[in-house]
């Protein structure tokens, strides 16, 4: 970053709030990266923005559109754009120079949660151990750039040959670890028989090799792909076995190297950004959590600060559609209200008398809400509390911190939490305690109950709520909570933990496109409804899966795809205008296999007329093109039926609306 | 290469991803648009992928509805931005538009279609004057044109200038003198005085006088500039300007007139003309408007319903009026006829008549009254676009009747509408008709 004076000031002004931000996050039990701020000017984080948070990428018009579209969105806004962070050992965060400090603290608890997720959850962890994205970036940058400006090469051609490619970059294993086989040093000469690499490293004698491994039989293995199953890594899968087209013989010709190296490198750029795709709910959801309990709960903004703030988080969240921040956040806290409420019951069930059966009438819930209230001294700490502390359980407190705040060597009024430690803080902050929640403990359900109290087999062990309460563990939810985020993506969050009761509480539903009315309608309310839907738009990055499934098709070297039909169709026009682009990284005819949902005329009108849904027949297509022009024929079932899901269907549609 | 030079790419591949102009006007929404700016989507220039049908991809929205309950366009969904690092709250730049104003339309439609209407002038609206282009020998000293009087100055002194070293060699020549030399410098075009020969031959020594022995020699010897060059080398010390050399700039008088139009636009909007007839309507007459007010320098605009009656509505209401009762299209001509007269007189205005419909009008009214009607209106144009999206029904004929009637008018143009694709040809079919007058 340039070295200017005024962001040398921003800079100052913000380093208290960073190093407290950290000391508070480490309190509240996150551990994340280090982290670099850096301060820039408006203009500055627009170009960030662009390039999707780095300061060097490969030369493309698409930064360009987003850097359009950021500025004009700026215009809007107010040019309020709040923060950007790179997933990297040290993150880096940019701020920007003229937001309020309220707004650059809010960023900053953001973002110390973000690193903490970037440096535990385990989906980022696949993609590299040492992990230098902005070298990795910056080194694509200089080489692409270096191929545009080559004299020999055509830089339309490049700028092509990148559309292709990006056209695909969602068409990798994104949930196989990252495996870069291909990345060329500048110095090295270009390796691009992977076989006999791979020969070499099993180590057979030379007479073996030249015996049973001649050249010929090397170059045909590399030459027909043959696949055991479906490669979902398309663009690995076009490195190695495809062809670039050329006009002019109208002929298939090997892959230039720059064509392949582009190929790699999108491709590894591909894998580095699937990760923040994969986890984007959850890891926006809990930048939101945490900054929420930072800023908010903890006050780490000023009083003055905290409208400003409130404004900046009611605007974040309150963006119209589905918002995977709002998502996220009434996830995790949903979690963390469930496990503390389960770590509760636990405890209840256990007091003499008191059975899964009788909970609810023998349970006087207002005096367990009074029990469970954090001990007054932790509630509020002010210098004058701060002896009440001392009678607290140890691991309630930070006892030397305690002392520098006697001493009066810490600001108490700015920084209560100093004095906590993790166990204060979690009671402190016990979410069931908290005025929006007062209602969650007794809305517990029968069944929970029973689970809860299968495994319990000291079910005596307290002979009062009181004594129940007093053995309540405060951190049981947000011991949780991390235990989640480091395992988790957002399908398997998605799936394992929106019930019945966040869907209702929250008021999600699914919407379906009505035929017969022409326009979307509410389709449902039952949470498998509105899981299946989120997963729709979670899986596989919300794009259907497309796996090769011959390099040979019908012995003509031809490509055939296949589209995992789950009950979705495809935008069969996109995918045509996609096959082009298919076409131009393999050279010779592309084919994809899928089910398209076909509607009768006559079905529609007699639906129509009993102002129901028309029941579409599901069809098999293939779909063609050779570098001229498409067809699209009808596939028997027979032919496509190792494409179509057979248990899940995404259809929410409720029975009644079908005639 | 950089970030400047990528938004410089995007500009030059989002310029070409400008919807097609047909297209547009076919299929686009045109209801973006304002009256005096049109907004031309761009085609969405991010790259093809392999997604989802959005119609059968549903979604998930947040809220209290009953199920069955419509949601209105689909919510933003994640995923449709598809980019990492994007910030919730920046919704909206999903659509970008191209904005045109009616003149551009105007011109790209005629390139698109190959038209080339041009709006004829019609009333005086002032004699103004015009640059002052016009030239006199009389006037203040403000509208000299100096210029002018410079270079007729400084031509007549090109023509007059001569270069004094060369002529004073002749002088030097054995046995001239500065009868001789005169003689020679007449000869030779060269506007010397008599007076300045014996001047300059007085004060030359008598050596000098026989510097050389013939004119051969002194030519042979003595470099002749041209009076061009003499004024390069020495700068112009002395410019003549003479009187006969003044002219007074004088303002042209310009008549100006307006171009001023007035569009009819007539529907019907009765029982039959259903949602389809009534959109292909709209499709064709809301370019036509556009493109008529980019063309002219005024544009004002008539909307009349009708069914078995007509009345005058807002352009705001026009496309979205629907009535019972039956059709006598020939009641819209009338009322056309009276606002024209009353409004925008013919000397003063150029008049287009356009009215749509199905076809279907009572028995003889055609024949009996629109016609005659279409032939007394003073008019640049009339024309009749005929919507039968389902097919032709029987006795819908008014289209086929004054087409018969008219035949190749180039004051009456008829064109079917049948379905969006038709819209541009019927654009074309109208327009040309009046160009080609």
């Amino acid at each position: 970053m340039r070295d200017r004076p005024r962001t040398r000031t921003a800079a100052e002004q913000l380093d208290e709030p960073a190093a407290e931000a950290r000391n508070l996050a480490m309190k509240l039990g996150l551990d994340p990266y280090d982290v670099n701020y850096w301060v820039v000017d408006y203009d500055e984080m627009n170009e960030l923005i662009a390039y999707n948070g780095f300061q060097e990428r490969y030369p493309h018009w698409r930064w360009g559109m987003q850097y359009d579209r950021q500025q004009k969105q700026g215009q809007y806004t107010g040019g309020k754009a709040f923060e950007i962070v790179i997933n990297d050992d040290p993150s880096h965060a940019f701020l920007q120079e003229s937001n309020a400090l309220a707004d650059q603290k809010a960023v900053i608890t953001h973002v110390e949660a973000h690193s903490d997720f970037f440096a535990n959850n385990e989906w980022y962890g696949m993609f590299a151990e040492d992990l230098d994205a902005a070298a990795m970036l910056e080194r694509h940058a200089r080489r692409i750039e270096s191929y545009m400006t080559d004299p020999e090469i055509d830089r339309e051609a490049v700028e092509r040959w990148i559309d292709s490619v990006l056209c695909l970059e969602d068409n990798i294993d994104q949930h196989q670890p990252f495996k870069r086989q291909f990345e060329r040093a500048d110095d090295e000469e270009f390796e691009d028989d992977e076989l006999a690499e791979r020969l070499d490293e099993m180590d057979l004698s030379e007479e073996v090799k030249r015996q049973v491994f001649d050249e010929e039989w090397v170059k045909a293995q590399s030459e027909d792909a043959d696949l055991d199953e479906p490669e979902m890594d398309v663009l690995a899968f076009l490195r190695d076995h495809g062809k670039a087209f050329d006009g002019e013989t109208g002929k298939a010709v090997e892959m230039e190297e720059w064509q392949r190296e582009i190929l790699e490198m999108l491709r590894a750029e591909s894998y580095y950004f699937a990760a923040q795709k994969l986890t984007k709910v959850m890891n926006e959801g809990w930048a939101a959590y945490w900054e929420s309990m930072m800023m908010g709960e903890e006050t780490f903004a000023g009083d003055d600060e905290f409208l400003s703030y409130a404004d900046h988080q009611a605007r974040v969240l309150n963006s119209p559609g589905l918002n995977p921040y709002k998502l996220g956040k009434e996830l995790w806290e949903y979690i963390e209200n469930t496990e503390n409420r389960r770590e509760v019951c636990r405890k209840l069930l256990r007091v003499e008398g008191i059975t899964w059966r009788n909970f609810h009438d023998t349970v006087d819930f207002d005096r367990v809400q009074e029990l469970l209230a954090p001990d007054p001294a932790l509630d509020r700490i002010t210098p004058e509390t701060l002896a009440d502390l001392r009678d607290l359980p140890a691991e309630k407190i930070d006892e030397a911190a305690l002392d520098r705040a006697a001493a009066g060597d810490l600001d108490v009024a700015e920084y209560p939490w100093k004095v906590l430690d993790y166990e204060g803080l979690a009671e402190r902050h016990f979410s069931l305690c908290k005025p929006q929640n007062r209602g969650f403990l007794r809305s517990v359900s029968q069944q929970d109950l029973e689970q809860f109290a299968r495994y319990l087999l000291d079910d005596a062990r307290y002979d009062s709520i009181e004594a129940a309460i007093a053995a309540v563990d405060y951190a049981a939810g947000w011991d949780k909570l991390r235990e989640i985020r480091e395992s988790h993506n957002d399908v398997t969050f998605l799936d394992g933990y929106l019930t019945q009761e966040f869907v209702t509480d929250n008021e999600y539903f699914t919407y379906e496109f009505s035929q017969t009315t022409g326009d979307y309608r509410v389709a449902s309310t039952d949470y498998e409804d509105v899981k299946k839907k989120l997963m729709l738009q979670f899986t596989n990055f919300g794009k259907p899966t497309i796996a090769v499934y011959d390099g040979n098709y019908n012995n003509r070297n031809e490509l055939l795809l296949g589209h995992h039909y789950n009950g979705v169709m495809l935008d069969v026009e996109q995918a045509k205008r996609t096959l082009e682009r298919v076409f131009d990284l393999w050279g010779r005819p592309v084919n994809l296999k899928t089910i398209v949902k076909e509607i009768d005329d006559r079905d529609a009108e007699i639906a129509r007329r009993r102002d129901r849904e028309p029941e579409p027949e599901e069809q098999g297509k293939l779909l063609r093109y050779d570098g001229e022009q498409f067809t699209m024929e009808d596939l028997p079932w027979s032919e496509v039926e190792e494409i179509a899901a057979t248990e899940v269907d995404y259809d929410t549609k409720p029975e009644e609306w079908l005639a | 290469m950089g970030l400047r030079e990528d938004l410089e790419r995007y500009r030059e591949v989002g310029e070409a991803k400008r919807e097609d102009l047909a297209e547009f006007i076919q299929y686009g929404d045109l209801g973006q648009s304002l009256p005096d700016e049109i907004q031309i989507p761009i085609k969405i220039v991010d790259l093809p992928e392999f997604a989802y049908d959005q119609l059968d991809q549903g979604g998930v929205g947040q809220g209290e509805p009953d199920v069955g309950d419509p949601v209105g366009q689909p919510q933003p969904q994640p995923g449709d931005d598809g980019e990492e690092g994007d910030e919730p709250g920046e919704e909206g730049g999903e659509h970008d538009y191209y904005e045109m104003d009616p003149e551009e339309f105007a011109e790209e439609l005629d390139d698109e279609l190959g038209l080339d209407l041009e709006p004829k002038g019609k009333e005086v609206i002032e004699e103004k004057e015009g640059d002052f282009t016009d030239m006199t020998r009389t006037g203040p000293d403000s509208t000299l044109d100096f210029e002018r009087m410079f270079k007729e100055g400084l031509k007549r002194k090109l023509a007059m200038d001569f270069d004094p070293d060369y002529v004073r060699e002749a002088l030097k020549i054995e046995g001239w003198g500065p009868d001789r030399a005169f003689e020679w410098a007449r000869e030779e075009s060269i506007t010397v005085s008599r007076h300045w020969l014996d001047e300059q031959y007085g004060a030359l020594s008598a050596e000098e006088r026989t510097t050389w022995a013939s004119l051969e020699e002194m030519e042979a010897n003595t470099p002749r500039r041209s009076a061009a060059q003499k004024i390069r080398e020495e700068g112009i010390r002395h410019v003549p300007f003479r009187k006969e050399d003044e002219r007074y700039r004088y303002p042209e008088i310009v008549e100006e007139r307006e171009k001023n139009v007035v569009v009819v636009n007539i529907r019907d909007v009765s029982g039959s003309m259903r949602e389809k007839k009534r959109e292909l309507v709209e499709r064709t007459f809301t370019p036509l408007d556009w493109y008529l007010t980019g063309k002219y320098d005024n544009a004002e605009f008539v909307y009349i319903a009708h069914d078995a009656d007509a009345w005058e509505v807002e352009r705001d209401d026009f496309f979205g009026i629907r009535s019972g009762g039956g059709t006598k299209i020939s009641s819209a001509y009338e009322l056309a006829a009276a606002i024209l007269d009353e409004r925008y007189p013919w000397a003063e205005w150029n008049r287009y008549v356009f009215a749509a419909g199905d076809s279907e009008n009572s028995r003889n009214d055609t024949s009996e009254n629109v016609i005659p009607m279409m032939e007394e209106i003073p008019a640049n144009l009339h024309a009749y676009v005929e919507t039968q999206p389902d097919g032709k029904a029987i006795n819908a004929t008014h289209a086929e009747e004054v087409d018969e009637h008219f035949g190749d008018s180039d004051e009456v143009a008829v064109s079917y509408v049948n379905s969006p694709e038709d819209v541009t040809d019927a654009i074309y079919e109208i327009l040309s008709t009046e160009a080609e007058s």
